[in-house]
């Protein structure tokens, strides 16, 4: 178990360069997740502490020693990849004894260290098996087993839950949350899945084009995202363009005039809202901002609803409604009163992270 | 309903044997019959001046296993076929695991360059050889110029120039079996593996080799196989004098007419072949 220490890490294929100039801290015990969309440089990032990339600047610490140049097997690194990668020729037990061979434990000591790996993830009673009688969420576990039999510096794991399937999948983080927590690892893991990352993380870096573009906790995040990309990334937000008029007041392209809270400098900006933080029907009367507005469409998702309510030509917000016993799906057609407060809106200058991912 | 379904099952299967008719009829007429006739042939009497006789005789076979020289020819190809099949392996591997794991995008390319060698007859090739090899060739008049021999090494017509010649022929098909069962490992696997502490020769031992087991096993006997069955190398590069089980049947078959001895000597390497095989097949399973 140790920290570790990433010192402008770049990496170029080329002229292009998928991780560029990524810094952070990771304290001993910590567990750090990357979180970005595919192509995001997440993965190169973790591959290049595992050792599997050789970065083209900058430095990788671990426990304050320069590690950069060490190859993968002389690292200390337990690693989970995203299809397990077990050895298919081998049984559970060997396949988790295998780093212990490798660092030549003693056969007395390497059998109770796989028998204590196996038990931490429940599957002692498997340990006879090839992993081709498994089951896929039994191999992951196998694969952490594994993992944390050589007793790793630092826990790499590699989207290790998106071949499982949704159940299995919340089952399989809170076990390696839990685990983690208990041996005091210093783990990071890359995901593209925000859930995941939410439920995991002590602290979490969002990536995008192979920066880092927010490294905080959750509520950071949530709360103040630090660009349109993190706002829509993170959660969901309603993106109103506009400008900004002074005085608190913000214009949208089409003419509503609404209340900000928070200031940037005049000009173009858009404004981000959280669909849980708008109110419907009267309730929205006593916002700072209330308009009303058209429904366009309702989509029902069990827990909650998404009201998606039209304010202008070219503005659109989304309301979700928890689903009280209270609670009426409006018509379609309907026109309903929206509001927010104002401190609830969040403002970006309209020239930056406009390459934005799956914006409402 | 039931009646309608075993009806349909019917004329699938119907349909499906149909489409295999071909195939199996055509192995059955040019292949399992003549090597019937062959082996009927194997058993009858060879009388000079009256060719083949019909009998049922096993004098054939014992006639070869009595005479030191057809033992002799028969080790030698065996010989010939196992050094070839292992230097082979040990070369080709490498190369495969390249082929296997390149990103590049001159992929396709260097496949091909690899088959290259077989675009080329056995005449073409074997002439290329000799011109490299012979005593006046590249290799002899240079290494004379350059001062560090004084006289040609003897290369054509040695066992050793049927050597070069034969797994220059036989290690593209060793390659490319390897390098589609390499590339049926994932790449995880060798990471997990480096990941967990294994430098590269231990990670090639303990997981890389145990799971290519099959294309090893494939790439070897396919390539075992051809060198025990070799003819125009042999022919060409080892010249009369050198014989293998594959010029020693020509010879009994075309030149000396005999063929009830022919046909004998073909079934003998035909079964030593299979013997060979299965014995390598059963030490490397039994191993795993």
């Amino acid at each position: 178990m140790a920290s570790l220490d990433l010192q402008s890490l770049t990496k170029s294929y080329g002229d292009n360069r998928v991780v560029a100039d990524v810094s952070l801290h990771v304290a001993q015990g910590e567990f750090l997740v990357l979180l970005g969309p595919s192509g995001c440089g997440k993965t190169t990032t973790l591959r290049m502490i595992a050792g599997f990339v050789e970065p083209s600047s900058g430095n990788i610490l671990i426990g304050g020693k320069d590690i950069t140049t060490l190859p993968p097997w002389r690292r200390n690194c337990g690693m989970v990849f995203q299809n397990y990668a077990l050895f298919p020729h081998l049984t559970v037990a060997e396949n988790v004894a295998f780093g212990l061979q490798m660092r030549k434990v003693e056969s007395i000591e390497q059998r109770k260290r796989v028998k204590d790996a196996l038990t931490m993830v429940r599957l002692e009673h498997l340990a006879g098996r090839y992993p081709r009688e498994m089951s896929g969420g039994q191999q992951q576990r196998v694969a952490l087993a594994r993992a944390l039999a050589i007793e790793p510096d630092i826990l790499l794991l590699d989207e290790p839950l998106s071949n499982l399937d949704a159940k299995l999948r919340e089952e399989v983080r809170v076990e390696i949350r839990e685990l983690q927590r208990k041996l005091g690892l210093t783990t990071i893991l890359v995901t593209h899945d925000q859930e995941e990352a939410l439920t995991v993380a002590d602290r979490l870096v969002v990536m995008n084009g192979g920066h880092v573009c927010q490294i905080g906790d959750k509520r950071d995040l949530y709360e103040r995202p630090a660009d349109r990309f993190v706002a829509s990334f993170i959660g969901r937000s309603s993106f109103i363009e506009g400008h900004i008029k002074g005085q608190g007041l913000f214009e949208s392209t089409d003419g509503l005039q609404l209340k900000v809270s928070r200031e940037i400098n005049l000009g173009p900006a858009t404004l981000a809202i959280r669909p849980e933080r708008c109110r419907l029907g009267t309730s929205a009367q006593t916002c700072d901002n209330h308009l009303t507005g058209q429904v366009e469409f309702v989509s029902y998702l069990g827990s909650a609803l998404d009201i998606h309510v039209r304010l202008g030509t070219q503005t659109k917000v989304i309301v979700q409604l928890s689903n009280q016993e209270s609670v009426k799906e409006p018509q379609l057609g309907e026109t309903v009163q929206i509001g927010w407060a104002s401190t609830a809106g969040l403002l970006y200058p309209s020239d930056q992270g406009r390459e934005s991912y799956g914006g409402l | 309903m039931t009646l309608l379904n075993a009806n349909r099952q019917n004329k699938r299967g119907l349909t499906a044997s149909l489409l295999i008719m071909p195939a199996t009829a055509f192995v059955v007429l040019s292949l399992l019959l003549p090597m019937a006739i062959l082996f009927r042939y194997s058993l009858n009497a060879f009388v000079p001046g009256k060719f083949m006789v019909d009998a049922l005789t096993a004098d054939n076979y014992i006639k070869f296993f009595t005479d030191p020289y057809y033992a002799s020819v028969l080790f030698r190809t065996i010989r010939v076929a196992s050094i070839c099949t292992i230097f082979c392996l040990i070369i080709g591997f490498p190369l495969a695991y390249v082929l296997a794991r390149t990103q590049s995008h001159f992929k396709n390319l260097l496949i091909i360059a690899v088959v290259l060698p077989l675009f080329v007859g056995n005449a073409v090739r074997a002439a290329g050889w000799m011109v490299s090899l012979g005593n006046k060739g590249a290799f002899n008049q240079s290494m004379i110029a350059l001062g560090f021999i004084d006289a040609p090494i003897e290369i054509m017509y040695t066992e050793l120039a049927v050597l070069l010649g034969i797994i220059a022929v036989n290690l593209p098909f060793m390659v490319l079996t390897l390098q589609s069962v390499i590339e049926s490992i994932p790449r995880h696997v060798e990471e997990a593996a480096f990941s967990l502490g294994a430098p590269p020769l231990k990670m090639f031992w303990l997981v890389l080799w145990p799971l290519a087991i099959p294309g090893i096993l494939a790439g070897t006997i396919l390539t075992f196989i051809l060198a025990m069955n070799a003819y125009a190398t042999p022919v060409l590069l080892g010249g009369p004098k050198f014989q293998m089980m594959g010029t020693l049947i020509y010879g009994q078959f075309a030149q000396q007419n005999n063929w009830p001895f022919g046909g004998a000597i073909s079934f003998i390497l035909m079964t030593t072949t299979l013997f060979l095989t299965l014995i390598a097949q059963a030490f490397v399973t039994n191993k795993k």
